[in-house]
């Protein structure tokens, strides 16, 4: 019988690792590829950096990092603040229609972004917002709402409410009573929440390509026109910085989230 | 420090009813004590005088004024909660000192008040400690320090002791009502243990079902309960029931139980007596003047420290008898006896 | 609460209104917008001469490129599901109920990572990765005694395969939680009565952990159905799909009513689906 267990549990591990692979090989294909000089992808390997430095020089594509890189800040600032209060107010009142509020989250995440995407466009330009950076930014906060709104009332379940009552009975504003007392607890689901919200509006593909203004597009939307007209290798530079960024923040956000819940 | 009064309080969750026209006075300055079995309402009641309910009918005055429709905040009341319920992020001196600080209370007025409360409390020098680094006795006392120190009109306590362990609910009892006595504040607590709402309380409110049964000092309440519940809820208690028959009631075996004396000839078909009024002796055959006899089988006799318990079989119920270790020798240690106690000791029930 | 306060009602809106009226202008207008662009000839603001009509959903059953698409794009949906669900339970459940402690949670967020990064980025690096002369050719080259040369790039195959890489941590994700939900005392009385492991697997911890298993393939089945960007890079002429039927609409040949009419009909599909589903779905609340 244990013979059996190791026997089952190595082939577990073996499994997974597995998995790994087909999940990491690409990606480390592409960050190798982007130091090696060779522009067609040829072996031998050779190290070089000028790919970065070719990078650095593109303008289009550096530009198109800062805007990426704003928008999505701004994504973060106005979700968590949005979405954190929405958390509040959901968790700390009972009242008809909660149910149905609930659920209307669900709609940015349920549905496919092809078609939300193309409905902001169509709804934006009806109503005179049109393309450009401020309509992104107004699709990206929709899409970054529902999972700040998870990620912090995940946090709020661990919340002992009494604290809330006893900050009440001593006299406390509904405003102190959050500032002093529910914030605090809090903050490390907010913090995640917002770094989710950062992740989301930073590697978003769909919605910004239907949004942006053809001169002034994010970062992702660049790299996909870049690769329709043809390899060019700083794409490779560019697309390993970005892995890199995407993985470090969400590095980052596990500190204050457990993704595989609160076991 | 006010006078705290409810009238008529009904209160529905649903189709439940919670509080069903509660009116109680709550006297200035005295510790009272709300008794009741689990989904009594006791708990509900406590909240709507703080504010975190509003009744859906009635009245609650602090002070003469009608608050029920305040809401927690304004309502000037202090309350220490079941589970404590100290900020996590704050240390017990910034703990104490919140509900000052929301008062805008001067810095230096502020240090000076929340370290009289320390020492009211005997916890002086931790003002500096996180409530996860203190015992369960001593971060009561935090939250009691919390709930008194801005000077409420009233304070409410939600079953104070039931986090603790015996030994420390006994000196916690003894401290509570040190405190109460020594800042003099109207105070009302919520505990489903009789014992302790007995030994705390200037007064006590036992409530069934969202009403209220009983009220008053918990001497009269122990020896005169109006009804079988109370009688049986506060303190043990053995009953007798049978028809009123001119200068007694006569039980189903023909026993005659006479009434106390004085009383005049009350007719109610049920009597209550105390383990403890009760004594048990060889079998006699005529009860001494003055006393209520019945006759019995000696069944079991429980030993439990200071006292004995003797149950005895009388008809097809048992009683409980309350029996000093130094009178066991007296009893036979089996078989038929008489029990006996002094005819005033009767109390007389309604139902 | 036997009743919500006045003021506090006044409270619960103040917070919920920005989050909410955001996602109304955001999200819930524009589809309103786009379901009543669907019946129009023509978007009204670059021609003055337009009214409604069915003609966009005709145009859908008139031409029968339309539903093949259709079908096209949910088959396609269909197998990246099944691939997804076949390589990530078996995955999920080694990681909940074999792996413990350290390395458990070590090992979840390296699968979880990927997931989190540039889809488009992603898919360019299988791009690299499958094209001829790359890095599968080097490989066998180096492996194989005779010369091969595979070119997988521009294909259904490669479609489907860097579909299933961007979407498997989705259904990992959602396995994972279910599994790791399940009380492992339920597995131990099973033990105890002597189920063998393969009656435990099929009886207790499938059917508990199928709400998990269910949400994942959902959220995989549902943006497949609607993508373009993977089968444009990935598969060139054979990625042709329903997705980039719509994008063209929006983006090459501009008549937006009839890509907003193709959505809908998508957005129905969909949502069929989810109905279909949610039986299933709603045991994971």
């Amino acid at each position: 019988m244990k013979q059996r267990n190791t026997a089952r549990l190595l082939t577990g591990r073996i499994y997974v690792g597995l998995v790994l692979f087909f999940l990491y090989a690409p990606i480390l294909v592409m960050a190798l590829m982007s130091f090696n000089a060779s522009e067609f992808y040829a072996f031998p390997l050779s190290f070089t950096l000028g790919w970065y430095a070719k990078l650095a020089n593109n303008a289009e594509i550096v530009s198109s990092a800062w805007r990426s890189l704003w928008i999505a800040i701004a994504t973060t600032i106005i979700a968590a603040s949005l979405g954190t209060a929405a958390s509040l107010a959901l968790f700390r009142y009972e009242f008809p229609g909660k149910r149905i509020l609930q659920a209307l989250l669900f709609p940015p995440i349920a549905i496919p972004w092809l078609i939300v995407g193309t409905a902001m466009l169509i709804f934006f330009f009806w109503v005179g917002i049109g393309r450009g950076t401020p309509a992104v930014i107004l699709g990206h906060v929709a899409l970054a709402l529902p999972y700040v709104i998870v990620v912090v009332s995940a946090r709020l379940q661990t919340f002992d409410r009494q604290l809330e009552e006893a900050a009440r009975s001593l006299g406390a504003s509904q405003w102190e009573v959050t500032r002093y007392v529910t914030l605090p607890w809090i903050a490390s689901g907010v913090v995640a929440g917002a770094l989710f919200a950062f992740a989301v509006s930073f590697d978003q593909f769909v919605v910004s390509y239907f949004l942006a203004e053809p001169g002034d597009a994010t970062l992702p939307v660049i790299i996909y026109t870049a690769i329709r007209k043809g390899f060019t290798p700083e794409i490779n530079a560019i697309s390993t910085i970005i892995i890199v960024i995407s993985m470090a923040v969400m590095l980052g956000a596990s500190r204050f989230f457990k993704f595989g819940g609160e076991r | 420090m006010a006078e705290v009064q409810v009238n008529g309080l009904t209160l529905d969750y649903g189709t439940s009813r919670a509080l069903d026209g509660v009116s109680l006075v709550f006297p200035n300055g005295q510790l009272f004590g709300l008794l009741g079995p689990s989904g009594s309402g006791k708990t509900t009641l406590l909240r709507c005088i703080a504010g975190f309910v509003f009744p859906d009918a009635g009245t609650v005055m602090i002070g003469g004024e009608p608050v029920e429709r305040v809401p927690v905040e304004k309502r000037e009341i202090g309350m220490m909660f079941q589970s404590y319920a100290l900020f996590p992020n704050m240390s017990v001196a910034d703990n104490i000192g919140f509900g000052l600080k929301v008062r805008r209370v001067e810095a230096g007025d502020l240090k000076r008040r929340v370290s009289e409360a320390l020492d009211l409390v005997q916890l002086a020098g931790l003002g500096g400690r996180k409530p996860h680094e203190l015992s369960g006795g001593q971060r009561q006392r935090v939250a009691l320090a919390r709930a008194i120190v801005t000077r409420p009109r009233v304070l409410l306590l939600d079953e104070p002791l039931s986090a603790l362990d015996k030994a420390l609910r006994v000196e916690m009892q003894v401290e509570l009502k040190r405190i109460q006595r020594e800042v003099g504040i109207t105070t009302i607590f919520v505990t489903h243990d009789q014992e302790e709402a007995l030994t705390l309380s200037d007064q006590i409110g036992i409530l069934r079902n969202g009403r209220l049964v009983q009220s008053g000092p918990p001497r009269e309440l122990y020896h005169c309960p109006l009804d079988r519940f109370t009688a049986s809820f506060l303190g043990d208690a053995n009953f007798f029931s049978g028809t009123p028959e001119g200068p007694g009631l006569r039980l189903a075996d023909g026993t005659l139980l006479p009434w106390p004396r004085g009383a005049a000839e009350p007719g109610t078909p049920v009597i209550a007596v105390r383990p403890e009024e009760m004594t048990v002796s060889a079998r006699q055959q005529t009860a001494d003047p003055g006393r209520c006899l019945i006759h019995g089988e000696l069944r079991n006799v429980i030993f439990s420290g200071p006292t004995a318990v003797c149950v005895v079989a009388h008809g097809d119920q048992l009683c409980k008898i309350l029996v000093k270790n130094s009178e066991l020798g007296g009893i036979p240690a089996a078989g038929p006896v008489s029990v006996s106690w002094p005819a005033e000791r009767s109390m007389l029930i309604n139902q | 609460m036997a009743q919500l306060a006045r003021h506090d009602g006044a409270r619960a809106g103040l917070l919920l209104a920005p989050a909410y009226l955001w996602l109304t202008v955001a999200v819930f207008l524009p589809l309103s917008a786009m379901l009543f662009f669907s019946f129009l000839s023509a978007a009204p603001f670059t021609s003055s001469d337009w009214h409604v009509t069915f003609a966009n959903y005709t145009e859908f059953f008139r031409r029968s490129i339309y539903a093949d698409l259709l079908g096209r794009s949910l088959m396609l949906a269909a197998i990246v599901t099944l691939l997804c669900v076949l390589i990530g339970y078996p995955c999920a459940y080694i990681l909940a109920r074999q792996v413990k402690g350290r390395a458990r949670e070590a090992l979840f967020l390296l699968i979880i990572l990927p997931f989190w990064s540039n889809s488009l980025v992603r898919i360019f690096s299988w791009a690299i990765v499958l094209r001829g002369n790359g890095m599968i050719d080097h490989t066998l080259e180096a492996v194989l005694p005779f010369d091969v040369s595979v070119n997988l790039m521009f294909s259904f195959t490669a479609v489907v395969i860097g579909l299933v890489h961007s979407y498997l941590p989705y259904v990992i994700l959602t396995s994972y939680l279910a599994l790791q939900a399940i009380d492992e005392s339920i597995i131990e009385a099973a033990r105890s009565l002597g189920a063998p492991f393969r009656v435990i697997l099929l009886r207790l911890v499938l059917p508990l952990s199928l709400p998990g298993l269910a949400a994942g393939a959902v959220l995989i089945f549902v943006p497949v159905a609607g993508s373009f960007m993977e089968p444009r890079i990935l598969g060139g002429k054979h990625g042709t799909l329903y997705g980039t039927l719509i994008e063209d609409q929006f983006v090459a040949v501009f008549n937006w009513p009839l890509g907003a009419a193709l959505s809908f009909i998508l957005l129905g599909v969909v949502l069929v689906i989810l109905a279909l589903a949610s039986p299933v779905l709603r045991k994971a609340r």
